[in-house]
């Protein structure tokens, strides 16, 4: 790790954690393949009753965009901007500013490498198994693209959590954004439903939210839609995100307030 | 050489004057005592002095940078150790902790490497560097605090409340590093702590704060001297003395053949209290006491700003 920047540093360190945590990675990746089927299943029953398509998906494409939709949220850690906020709010972070580096780079930087090896392992485990029970996906390098894209979502999701934690260096807590937050995703995302099955006005205002950057344009990918603009807006996105939470810690350190030892 | 210069240095949190109007300079190598009672505004000082809280009030250089900002270029120069808040990761061993920050202080990897080496022999910690943080003891997890603290050599140390529940043996051992560092790297020592050992054991120098204000700002050794006027005196006669009336003396307490009494020095002198005792009763055995600095620094709380 010589030549690596302390951010370099953080990221190796957080992938050789989650790696020094068999177990753990184990419990998410079994929690997302037990979702990956129940939902498939659920699916599976909608698609029958629809003679087997639904807003253009047909099986093989709705079982790929679950698959890559779900391992984009699997990797960041689900309570990430409460965390944040909670560091915020109880002054932890002030030790933190304490190191010269910035530090919203070093906590994304740490949180990233844990949470893209658990999008690898995850996406792999699920691509294999797509293959043997649903078949090949109708584009073979929309597959391939989509892994590169569920982990430019998973750090778009990161960053923006870090920026919206950010709040605590006014409220002293983030948990109300948490609680939106993970609603949004689970709607907006494309997490539930991809957004092709939303209301026609509701799904295409959600297509170009932030949300469906992280889960909705891997999912998109995988089904066989290869439209660079997709990974496009997820860079716009993530561009956005890192000015925000920058910006936000930056301003949120002036007016940091921590009484006490 | 003034390393540290704080001139009416101010922080008001809402209505709250945490810090008001605060002057003081610290001089390159010195090992000053800050301290005042519960909520005087000892953190909020030391943190507009790494540049954590940025003041409402005054100025302040640390090293010639302005704390606040220059943060980050400070960051490099300046140790910090807050006895209540950990700065090692939970996550990573104290030596992966010891090595990231070897990276964030662009220490090359040997020099990391023979730093942390180096620290793990003066703490007698190369042993715990390896253990997880959440299985060390409070004392044993302080030592990696201090390792991390001083891993970049910094110029200034800044120590808050260090000794902190830590036991009698690791208080002892904590404060002889502390001068040890100070000894062998010139290191800066501004502490504030609550535990009159502390003050004894490492500063030369005192500053009290209370409500937000510098009250007192002097050596040590004279504030002892010089604040508290009473002395104690330990005697014990041949034989019991009955009654025991000094002039100028409070008896404090009478047993047996031992007594102890409490001389006013601003009211009688020693001497006279002494040669009194001595000419009127059969003295065996004398003593004069200081009365202790904790004694001193209540006194000082008790005194109204400066």
């Amino acid at each position: 790790m010589g030549g690596l920047t302390p951010y370099g540093v953080a990221f190796t360190r957080g992938v050789l954690r989650a790696l020094s945590r068999p177990g753990d990675l184990a419990v998410r990746v079994g929690f997302y393949l037990i979702i990956l089927i129940v939902t498939s299943a659920l699916w599976r029953a909608a698609l029958d009753a629809n003679d087997g398509e639904l807003a253009g998906y047909d099986r093989v494409a709705l079982f790929w965009y679950v698959a890559a939709a779900q391992a984009a949220q699997l990797g960041p850690r689900p309570r990430t901007i409460e965390e944040v906020g909670d560091e915020i709010g109880a002054g932890t972070v002030a030790v933190q500013m304490l190191r010269p580096v910035s530090v919203v780079g070093l906590r994304i930087a740490s949180e990233l490498g844990e949470a893209m090896l658990r999008v690898v392992v995850a996406f792999v485990i699920a691509a294999a198994g797509m293959l043997v029970t649903v078949g090949a996906p109708h584009s073979t390098a929309g597959a391939l693209l989509s892994l590169p894209a569920a982990l430019l979502g998973c750090t778009l999701s990161v960053t923006a959590q870090h920026a919206c934690g950010g709040i605590a260096f006014w409220l002293l807590d983030a948990r109300a954004t948490w609680f939106l937050w993970s609603k949004l995703v689970f709607l907006l995302g494309g997490l539930l439903i991809p957004l092709e099955l939303l209301p026609d006005g509701i799904g295409n205002v959600a297509k170009v939210l932030p949300w469906a950057s992280m889960t909705w344009v891997p999912g998109r990918l995988a089904s066989g839609d290869l439209d660079p603009l997709l990974i496009g807006l997820q860079l716009v996105w993530l561009l956005i995100a890192a000015v925000l939470a920058a910006g936000v810690f930056a301003l949120g350190e002036r007016r940091l307030q921590v009484v006490g030892g | 050489m003034v390393v540290i210069d704080a001139q009416a240095l101010a922080k008001r949190f809402g209505d709250v004057e945490a810090v008001q109007s605060i002057t003081f300079a610290v001089e390159a190598g010195e090992r000053l005592a800050y301290i005042g009672p519960n909520g005087a505004g000892k953190s909020t000082s030391i943190k507009m002095l790494t540049g954590i809280l940025y003041p409402t009030g005054g100025t302040a250089t640390v090293l010639g940078l302005v704390p606040w900002r220059q943060r980050r270029q400070l960051a490099h120069r300046i140790g910090t150790l807050f006895g209540q808040r950990s700065q090692l990761w939970f996550q990573l061993s104290p030596r992966e902790t010891l090595a990231l920050l070897g990276r964030i202080y662009r220490l090359s990897g040997g020099e990391t490497a023979r730093r942390i080496a180096s620290l793990g022999e003066l703490l007698d910690a190369t042993e715990l560097f390896d253990r997880p943080v959440r299985t060390l003891s409070l004392g044993e997890r302080m030592r990696c605090e201090l390792a991390a603290s001083v891993l970049h050599e910094p110029e200034i140390l800044f120590l808050d409340e260090p000794t902190i529940g830590l036991d009698l043996v690791a208080k002892a051992r904590f404060r002889d590093l502390i001068l040890r560092l100070n000894e062998e790297r010139a290191t800066t020592i501004f502490l504030t702590s609550h535990d009159v050992s502390d003050i004894e054991q490492v500063a030369r120098r005192v500053i009290v704060i209370n409500h937000g204000q510098l009250i007192y700002d002097d050596r040590v050794s004279r504030m002892r001297r010089d604040l508290l006027r009473t002395r104690l005196i330990d005697v014990r006669f041949e034989t019991p003395p009955g009654e025991l009336a000094i002039d100028g003396a409070t008896l404090v307490k009478l047993s047996g053949p031992g007594a102890k009494l409490e001389v006013d020095t601003e009211q009688r002198s020693i001497r006279a209290v002494l040669d009194d005792l001595l000419d009127r009763y059969d003295v065996a055995d004398i003593s004069v006491t200081e009365p202790p600095l904790e004694d001193v620094i209540t006194h000082i709380y008790g005194q109204a700003p400066a």
